[in-house]
């Protein structure tokens, strides 16, 4: 994935259909938008950071797996199988980006009320006591869709394809503009590419 | 995010079944629909432009999941993060379940109205009845107050009209009087915005062009705009989200205007470059004015005249003239006469940037370096060509809306703003500054050759005494002045009424929290005899309601609409746009009805619904507000018969089936979702229906200058004065054909009052739509924006102040005061305290996450003294002091 930080206009969309497309349990959010501000008055700006999971090629959350929950596709997305997971958590303390969420409870948005509908359907995928985390909409890659944060982008600011493909897009893109991945001093090499910053 | 925790956790004591004490028990799913999966096509309303396009997945009879409908028009399939939270809107337990009648007689936001759960019978053969009372009395006796709540029905206006009540009052409008000087200009509505296909050099006040609060096509088109590097000039005492992908220009707050009058006067004094051929063929400035500020006119025709330097002689607006004279001073008839190009300039000689400067903080240099780089971009002189058609190319533009219109002489700075845009001549052309609304021959000159004021410039005719509790006889350019209507219930005898309100209907409307000072609002309120409510949420006048009238949800309604073109911004993604989209409902959740369901229920049972004159009869002649004919309207050969009932849908297939042509109408859009029919993007531009020299544009504001002198005679003939105005000339100086310098109700504060508050749409609350801030999946993200729901100050300001972030502060202005934490930021200007959003109040039923975050509009004015006289806008930005909570005052 290559995200524009020129386009990004810090909105949250992506954030908010990430949530609709999965259903998360309140508190559960897979993607997230850091936002902070850079200089001082008057030529101080605010800036955006949008942070998907970064599915890196040396997942550090992979390697603390005990139980082999952690898995790393032949596509390079990092999932987790929820039935393997024993919900120790090792992954969310090795993980540097924040991109793993312990389920402590499967929790509604109306405390003291009944889930809604649309709850009651879709937190029935989501275990107690297992991790979860964002899977660059597996499911709808599969039917040859785009993740929904892509596809729900206002700024058209993310871009999504094959890294692997030096003719696609995201490649293109990574090469002109020179893009640059989340603190790559950590060796993480992520799939995320961060462009125009 | 403790704080969210904790207000979540109170939603356990406000419990929702129909506010009794269990939770509420959603409903089983209907076996009959069990396994079935299907995709509606949807149209957003979580915003007040309500246009996106979506799909509404239901699984099992419930809604799964909504998304943009890929590839459709105008949204592309993209969605703002409100949008994407819309099943929340559908699934929220704090909706109004079933018709309720208060049995508690007493009224107030913190007594419990005691509602008995009534039938629908019941519920509405209560309000016709006492509905029909009020009408046999006197009609004007209904306010109907529409607001954002609700911008999907087709018939209150025409039920108002059947009813016979000029007071459709609506709640939304007097904190964004943006609408004048475009209706008078551009004879267009709601406002104008930069054509974000060509513009090169954009300076924008006090606005937004999408991003600041998520709309999806403005920001589309915002982001194109940026990447092929147009330069984007903030002028805006917050840095926000589009200020920081361009030049922000820090300015003292509600002194816009004073920047506006020293750019122009740059433009009239030092640069002195103008599209003179704009000028004196597309604009009265060459028109002679005479001694008493009118135009000076041909004694035969009547006609207004324009002199010929080469023949020496006047000649009437439409006569062929070898050269037209843009300066100087002529004798006509006798009598001495200058252009007025010469008037206005010479008003504006006394604004020199370093006057500015000292008002509104910008440096002058500032000022003067934005001034030439405008007019450098703006290529005067150059043409484009478009579809085989040339026009004129200014690629240059500058906007302004309600964070510079709201304060007392407002309407001057937005206009002021049109003699910017003029000088350079990029009015309705490729590149510079469109109305945003009407496409077509809106342009089309009058009998003094200048384009017909329209809209809100037209101006509500006198009356007296008057017949529209909103003061419109008083203010007949305003917007919309829910202030004005409620201090006349209030004090009917001061406003000069000869009638009582006796019954309020709400629409969508909610003054309480979206206008000012909401204690006085409640006062009237309980003195209103009767209060209705068609209600989606036990929002504030639904808590104070006689009877509710629970109305679905916008993923329950049947919505057919015509498209709009878009208020942020204009470029090829919706240019040449006309299109008609359906939004299919979902099953209901709750005991609901559609609004206009209800209200055809009400107009029958009233008596009002049938007949010349009756609701079918005012749709039949109603068109659209924005776009008229081409609008959804009842076309000749689809008007409805007066004397048979008709289904909202009958209703909607015969709009469609006049628009859409070959007999297609519901069950066709139904299979489609949207028919698009693209025009070329020429037709985008409205000086396509009146090029060259075909129409005029008003530089002199003479239509301005004749309401104010028709109002001064009506108010002398009836021996009457503006009500809560001392000073009549403190109304009249806002009425000059020319803007000129007058200062706002809080520049000259007492010291105390040191800072100005000031507030923005956000894109988790952009305007109080689809009840965004009791939205769960919203809160939980602004509960983590470090701007949202919280109070703004600069760094160095609150270190002077010995306040850190994080602390307890209470804002004060002379109006009000609220509290809430600090942040302390680098984003604003010294003299700013910043509260985004409308969040706060909310009412014991509704869901208590309304009530978190300090309410901005608790700090501002109701007083007529603070008003903008021409629009009736109020004052948005306060001053006011801050302190830590519990140390002083």
């Amino acid at each position: 994935m290559v995200i524009d930080l020129l386009r990004c206009v810090g909105c949250n969309s992506c954030t908010v259909a990430c949530r609709a497309e999965h259903g998360t349990p309140a508190n559960v959010q897979f993607n997230k938008i850091k936002k902070y501000e850079i200089g001082k008055y008057p030529t101080a700006k605010m800036k955006f950071l949008p942070m998907p999971c970064m599915h890196c090629q040396y997942p550090p959350c992979l390697k603390v797996c005990p139980a082999g929950a952690t898995i790393k596709k032949e596509d390079g997305i990092v999932l987790v199988d929820e039935n393997k997971c024993i919900g120790c958590r090792a992954c969310i303390v090795a993980c540097p980006y924040e991109s793993r969420h312990f389920l402590w409870d499967i929790k509604g948005y109306y405390p003291g009320n009944l889930p809604t509908p649309y709850e009651a359907l879709k937190h029935k995928k989501f275990d107690r006591g297992t991790v979860v985390k964002c899977n660059f909409c597996a499911h709808r890659l599969e039917k040859g869709r785009l993740p929904a944060c892509v596809e729900t982008c206002p700024a058209q600011a993310r871009y999504f394809g094959d890294l692997d493909d030096p003719e696609s897009e995201v490649s293109r893109l990574i090469a002109l503009h020179r893009g640059t991945a989340f603190r790559p001093e950590l060796g993480t090499e992520p799939s995320v590419f961060y462009i125009k910053g | 995010m403790a704080e969210y925790e904790k207000v979540l956790k109170t939603a356990q004591l406000a419990s929702p079944d129909l506010f009794g004490s269990a939770p509420y028990r959603w409903k089983e799913v209907d076996p009959e629909v069990k396994g079935e999966r299907k995709v509606l096509f949807g149209m957003c309303r979580m915003c007040m432009q309500g246009d996106c396009l979506t799909l509404v997945h239901v699984e099992d009879g419930v809604v799964v999941k909504i998304e943009g409908h890929p590839g459709a028009p105008p949204n592309y399939g993209s969605l703002c993060p409100r949008g994407n939270s819309a099943v929340m809107n559908l699934y929220n337990p704090y909706r109004v379940k079933a018709p309720l009648l208060r049995t508690n007689p007493e009224k107030g936001l913190d007594v419990d109205p005691m509602w008995k759960e009534i039938s629908w019978d019941e519920a509405l053969d209560i309000v016709a009845e006492r509905l029909k009372k009020v009408r046999e009395k006197d009609p004007r006796g209904l306010v109907v107050n529409e607001g954002w709540g609700q911008r999907d029905t087709i018939i209150r206006v025409p039920f108002q009209k059947a009813f016979g009540t000029p007071n459709e009052v609506g709640s939304h409008g007097p904190l964004c009087t943006v609408h004048y000087a475009t209706c008078l200009v551009h004879a267009n509505f709601p406002v104008s915005v930069v054509d974000l296909e060509y513009c090169q050099y954009h300076i924008t006040l006090g606005r937004s062009l999408g991003p600041n609060f998520a709309t999806t096509g403005g920001t589309r088109k915002f982001a194109k705009a940026i990447e092929r590097g147009m330069k984007l000039v903030v002028v805006d005492p917050r840095c926000s989200y589009e200020a920081s992908k361009g030049e922000w220009v820090p300015i003292r707050p509600g002194t816009d205007l004073a920047f506006l009058l020293a750019m122009a006067h740059v433009m009239f004094y030092e640069i002195q470059k103008y599209d003179e051929w704009f000028l004196k063929n597309r604009t009265n400035a060459p028109y002679l004015i005479g001694p008493d500020g009118y135009y000076c006119r041909d004694p035969e025709s009547g006609k207004p005249v324009l002199w010929d330097p080469v023949e020496k002689t006047a000649r009437p607006w439409d006569a062929r003239f070898k050269d037209i004279a843009l300066s100087g001073t002529y004798t006509v008839n006798g009598v001495e006469c200058r252009t007025a190009f010469d008037v206005v300039r010479d008003q504006f000689a006394p604004y020199t940037p370093e006057w500015a400067e000292r008002i509104c903080t910008v440096p002058a240099a500032t000022i003067r370096r934005i001034a030439r780089e405008f007019v450098e971009h703006a290529r005067i002189g150059s043409t484009i060509e478009i579809d085989g058609f040339t026009f004129p190319f200014r690629p240059a533009s500058l906007n302004t809306e309600r964070n510079v219109t709201n304060h007392r002489g407002g309407t001057y700075a937005d206009l002021t703003g049109k003699i910017i845009n003029m000088l350079v001549g990029n009015i309705e052309v490729p590149g510079g500054c469109l109305g945003c609304g009407k496409r077509g021959p809106v342009l089309a000159p009058g009998p003094d050759g200048t384009v017909m004021p329209a809209y809100e410039a037209v101006g509500v005719p006198f009356k007296f005494p008057p017949d529209h509790v909103d003061m419109a006889e008083f203010y007949p350019h305003r917007h919309t002045a829910p202030h004005l209507t409620i201090k006349a219930i209030l004090d009917p005898e001061k406003y000069y009424l000869d009638y009582r309100v006796e019954a309020w209907l709400s629409v969508g409307g909610n003054p309480i929290r979206a206008n000012a000072q909401p204690d006085v609002y409640v006062e009237a309120f309980k003195k209103i005899p009767f209060v209705v409510s068609i209600a989606y949420h036990m929002d504030e006048p639904t808590y104070l309601a006689d009877v509710v009238l629970p109305e679905h949800s916008f993923l329950e309604r049947m919505r057919v609409v015509a498209f709009w073109p878009q208020h942020q911004s204009v470029s090829n993604e919706t240019n040449g746009l006309q299109m008609v989209s359906i939004n299919q409902p979902v099953p209901p959740v709750f005991n609901t009805r559609h609004v206009d369901e209800i209200l055809l229920e009400l107009a029958e049972r009233i008596g009002i619904l049938y007949g010349e004159g009756g609701v079918y009869d005012q749709l039949n002649r109603s068109t659209d507000f924005i776009i008229g004919d081409e609008g959804l309207v009842l076309r000749e050969g689809y008007k409805l018969d007066l004397n048979t009932k008709y289904s909202l849908e009958e209703i909607f297939d015969r709009q469609l089936k006049g628009w859409i042509g070959e007999g297609k109408g519901l069950d066709y859009l139904n299979k489609v979702g949207y028919v698009a029919r693209w025009n070329s993007p020429k037709t985008g531009y409205n000086y396509y229906y009146f090029p060259e020299d075909r129409t005029r544009h008003e530089f002199y504001f003479i239509n301005l200058k004749k309401q104010g002198d028709s109002l001064r005679e009506n108010l002398r003939k009836h021996q009457i004065k503006f009500p809560g105005i001392d000073d009549e000339e403190y109304i009249f100086d806002l009425y000059k054909p020319v803007p000129h310098w007058v200062e706002n109700s809080e520049l000259n504060a007492p010291e105390e009052f040191d800072l100005w508050a000031i507030n923005w749409k956000t894109p988790y609350y952009s305007s109080d739509t689809g009840n965004v801030t009791g939205n769960p999946w919203l809160a939980e993200i602004y509960a983590k924006d470090p701007y949202e729901a919280v109070i703004c100050v600069n760094s160095a300001t609150a270190q002077k102040k010995g306040l850190k972030d994080g602390d307890l502060v209470i804002v004060e202005s002379r109006y009000g005061k609220i509290e809430g934490r600090l942040r302390t930021s680098e984003l604003f200007h010294p003299d700013a305290v910043g509260v985004s959003g409308c969040y706060g109040r909310g009412t014991p039923q509704s869901n208590p996450l309304n009530r978190k975050g300090p309410n901005f509009n608790t700090l501002l004015p109701l007083d007529e003294k603070t008003l903008d006289g021409v629009s009736a806008g109020q004052e948005i930005a306060p001053r006011v002091k801050i302190y830590r909570k519990g140390e002083r005052r």
